[in-house]
């Protein structure tokens, strides 16, 4: 079994990892891949189109890619799409201002380690979206009830990898910093955060997936709220066919911006993060 | 004690379960109630000197759970059954489904090569949208019956744990598929004797996520769509504006989180335990 349990977890993402990628490898994992998609388009397609499942229901996928992307021509729907990127983008940014610094912070000694752990460990499991209502309530519909829902919702994945980082730097080395005559503060500069890093991205890229099911769940919930959750909301309870079809093309607009962000954030990860071994972990 | 252990295990030290000391456990245990007592306290401080509609204080919120679980004149309240366990019981028929599909289309996936590089760019695009924004489709197309409650949440579920266990299943040490074949091992037991097993660590992490996600999609299933559960009964809460009621039901989404995790967290523990890098969970 020894030789199955390697000291870090050295993964593996099932698509392309750089062993498989030799030039025809790649070449047939392409073709394979868009014959995947066109397949499975085809079916869908088929199924609807013969009638299997009732049109109205599931419309052809053809008319769901047109729908997405004539959705765009519509102002109404880019100003949700944009809200929801918005809400993202704050969401994200606060979380991090927030999560880094007390990560940091708390990782650093190690009474308030093990004393702020726990409180991690307590609050992680509590789904956020616990608190749409009463932060519906407090707050009304407004983009400061979206942020402070994701934020609490990304804030622990950023904050646990960065005090699991932070506390997992090797003593070795810090001491070595301080005995070449480093300060406490360059000891954080230079040794801590540096080798925190990989922790941290691992935190956002997992807090990044979160806030955006948590945004759109929010969406969907608070009536009054903009952005591609409401959108879906509003065009569900015509319940017409023409407004179905909205529904699946938002729903697949959705994922696309679900696709991007993950693209975004994979190459950030890769470009700078890629001589550490966590990160290509695939939790 | 769960202190990662990850800078001896860089170094090749296995890490072997001790029994632990009974000052050592005080300690940890120390460092886990006191913590929360401390902020327990000063949350109900703070809504006693200053109290708010909004916020009521914790024992009230908890004194009022228990009464609406346990408080009737049988053991446990018709709320216990109708909403309570209501939600648990999606939640686990939507995570057990979703968890056996994840694995077996992982296993397939980290397998084969083709199945791989077929699917790869639907599963890299189905997992992108946000679960929750399919929840209208599921509705739309399976109706608003515990069936659509359940195939959703087994959906939502099912990517972190088959994305994990393609990634453990193809991340396999080849030498032991070998050895495997040199033994004449068929193909169906080393499925269940080699690669499974190896892949285990990996498929418990995305395991645990699922179990979190599990919860989360139950309750927003029934925020949405429902007539019962601890979702249902949180968004009628607010609509009537009680809202140490909704409080209570939060409570009770935590208790219910954090009994999924300690549960894991004891499985996990059992099954792994010969795998040391188990107890170092990112």
């Amino acid at each position: 079994m020894a030789i199955a349990t390697p000291a870090r977890p050295r993964p593996t993402s099932p698509p392309t990892g750089p062993a498989r990628s030799r030039p025809k490898g790649r070449n047939t994992a392409i073709w394979r891949g868009i014959g995947g998609v066109l397949g499975l388009a085809l079916i869908l397609e088929v199924v609807s189109r013969a009638g299997i499942v009732s049109s109205a229901f599931l419309p052809p996928f053809s008319a769901v890619i047109t729908e997405a992307v004539l959705l765009w021509g519509d102002p109404v729907f880019r100003t949700d799409v944009l809200a929801t990127l918005l809400t993202y983008v704050l969401g994200m940014l606060i979380s991090i201002a927030i999560a880094i610094p007390l990560g940091v912070l708390l990782g650093m000694s190690r009474p308030a380690y093990r004393a702020s752990r726990a409180i991690v460990e307590l609050m992680r499991p509590i789904p956020p979206v616990a608190l749409v209502p009463l932060v519906l309530l407090v707050l009304g519909a407004g983009i400061e009830m979206k942020l402070v829902i994701v934020v609490f919702a990304a804030v622990w994945p950023i904050m646990f990898n960065t005090l699991y980082g932070v506390h997992d730097v090797d003593p070795a080395t810090k001491e070595m910093a301080r005995s070449f005559g480093v300060g406490r503060s360059g000891v954080v500069r230079r040794i801590v955060v540096p080798s925190a890093a990989p922790f941290v991205m691992t935190g956002i890229r997992i807090a990044s997936s979160i806030a955006l099911i948590v945004i759109i769940t929010v969406e969907l919930i608070a009536g009054g709220a903009a952005g591609i959750g409401a959108f879906i909301s509003r065009e569900r309870a015509y319940g017409d066919s023409e407004s179905y079809l909205a529904v699946l093309a938002a729903t697949l607009t959705a994922g696309l911006l679900g696709l991007l962000i993950n693209l975004v954030i994979g190459w950030v990860e890769r470009r700078y993060f890629g001589w550490e071994a966590t990160t290509r972990g695939s939790i | 004690m769960p202190t990662p252990t990850r800078s001896l295990e860089t170094h090749g030290i296995p890490i072997a379960r001790r029994p632990r000391r009974s000052r050592k456990a005080l300690i940890s245990l120390g460092y886990f109630v006191i913590p929360l007592v401390v902020l327990v306290s000063l949350w109900q401080l703070a809504t006693t000197l200053n109290p708010s509609p909004f916020f009521p204080p914790p024992l009230a919120i908890a004194e009022n759970l228990w009464k609406l679980l346990f408080g009737g004149d049988a053991l446990v309240t018709e709320l216990f059954f109708t909403d309570f366990l209501t939600t648990v019981g999606r939640m686990l028929a939507g995570f057990a489904i979703g968890t056996a599909w994840g694995i077996v289309v992982g296993t397939i996936m980290g397998r084969s090569r083709a199945a791989r590089e077929t699917v790869t760019p639907i599963v890299e695009l189905l997992r992108s949208i946000p679960a929750t924004a399919t929840l209208p489709l599921f509705i739309i197309l399976l109706g608003g019956g515990d069936d659509m409650r359940v195939v959703f949440i087994a959906y939502g579920v099912s990517w972190f744990v088959l994305i994990n266990t393609a990634a453990g299943v193809g991340s396999i040490h080849k030498t032991m598929l070998d050895l495997g074949q040199v033994f004449k091992v068929s193909r169906t037991r080393q499925l269940f004797t080699i690669v499974l097993p190896a892949a285990m660590p990996k498929i418990f992490a995305g395991i645990r996520i699922a179990s979190t996600a599990a919860l989360l999609l139950a309750i927003v299933s029934e925020f949405i769509l429902a007539t019962n559960g601890i979702g249902f009964q949180l968004i009628q809460a607010q609509g009537r504006f009680q809202l140490l009621t909704m409080w209570s039901w939060m409570l009770a989404l935590a208790i219910l989180g954090l009994l999924i995790n300690s549960l894991l967290d004891y499985v996990e523990g059992r099954v792994l335990s010969w795998h040391k890098l188990s107890r170092a969970r990112i």
